[in-house]
């Protein structure tokens, strides 16, 4: 009798776990999506070459099976930039035990942020370069995959008082280099939201 | 009874202090708003800055040592090496010329008096003098 309850509770118990499980709606797949034959084709990140506060050069690859976060800053920006790194920070601390997390941060004013002095800025920030990269590169390919294909706004604008436009956006990026989610990253709840996101696509992936 | 009491504590409240304590009142309240607006992104609204990026000003031995230099360098900016509580930071601070003497005295009365920091008031007539005499400097 008492072994009965015990395999109705655990049937019981398991049936939610599998109803809770099961529920969890999946994160949405940013962009454009084109049927090729029968498959649907989702929009990716481009190949991109940049160079990270260690010199290694980076590429895709090194995102390969890899969920991550990016966004676009420059080091001199007092405005939105500091709250940015404040939140990213939250964000590479609450990823410490996830090996398969990463930040990519790109500088939109390469001829200042050299890569020495986004060496000196991470180092000062705390943080590695084997789970956060500060990339620079041709300013040219660093807009245009801002804005091709992280669908954030990255630009020079003379008019305004850092000399640059760009949005405060944290963009969450799948294993198969996918946009899954965009959060304001000024704001600690949108942050908060992106904390939850990253576990919720690593749940996904594990399936 | 109970109302009476809590009457005259407000009322022992409100004029113990005096005239100086509402004109501190005034000045910190608008150094908040100031703060917020042009200092907090760095050295964000608890005043505990960021790693060794932004230095921290609560409890900044720099920020408690050395009123004049915190008076121009809000004005002025400052660049070059800079030891805070034992940790060297260096990152160039663009000033904010557009501000008022005025203004930055109560910038000044806020972050003096907030976070476990407590001196006194910075008064505009203290102020002027202080940036007459940076604005001079090489």
């Amino acid at each position: 009798m008492k072994l009965q309850w015990s395999s109705v509770q655990a049937a019981v118990f398991g049936t939610v776990l599998l109803m809770a499980c099961g529920n969890e709606k999946p994160l949405p797949i940013f962009g454009q999506r084109e049927l090729v034959g029968t498959d649907t084709v989702y929009h990716t990140i481009a190949p991109f070459q940049f160079v990270d506060q260690d010199s290694t050069v980076i590429t895709n690859a090194d995102f390969k099976d890899q969920v991550y976060v990016a966004d676009f800053f420059f080091t001199s920006c007092r405005t939105i930039c500091p709250i940015m790194k404040t939140q990213m920070l939250r964000v590479y601390e609450a990823t410490t035990e996830m090996p398969d997390v990463k930040i990519i941060s790109h500088t939109i004013d390469p001829e200042y942020d050299t890569v020495a002095l986004l060496h000196d800025f991470a180092k000062r920030l705390g943080v590695t370069s084997n789970r956060w990269h500060f990339v620079t590169g041709v300013k040219d390919s660093i807009y245009k995959i801002a804005q091709t294909s992280y669908f954030a706004t990255a630009m020079e604008d003379k008019s305004e008082p850092d000399g640059f436009i760009h949005s405060g956006a944290f963009l969450l990026i799948d294993k198969k280099q996918r946009i899954r989610g965009k959060y304001d990253g000024t704001k600690e709840a949108d942050v908060n939201r992106l904390i939850a996101d990253i576990k919720k696509l690593r749940r996904e992936d594990a399936l | 009874m109970r109302f009476n009491m809590v009457a005259l504590m407000l009322l022992a409240v409100a004029c113990v202090p005096g005239q100086r304590n509402v004109k501190f009142q005034q000045y910190y309240a608008e150094g908040e708003v100031l703060y917020q607006q042009h200092c907090a992104n760095c050295h964000q609204a608890d005043g505990s800055g960021l790693g060794k990026l932004y230095p921290p000003l609560a409890k900044s031995d720099f920020l408690l040592n050395d009123t004049e230099a915190v008076v121009c360098l809000i004005k002025y900016g400052v660049a070059g090496e800079m030891n805070v509580n034992g940790v060297i930071y260096n990152k160039p601070m663009p000033g904010i010329p557009t501000l008022t003497d005025l203004e930055i005295a109560e910038i000044a009365t806020y972050i003096f008096n907030s976070w476990g920091n407590s001196r006194q008031m910075v008064e505009v007539n203290q102020v002027s003098p202080i940036l007459e005499a940076c604005s001079k400097a090489p």
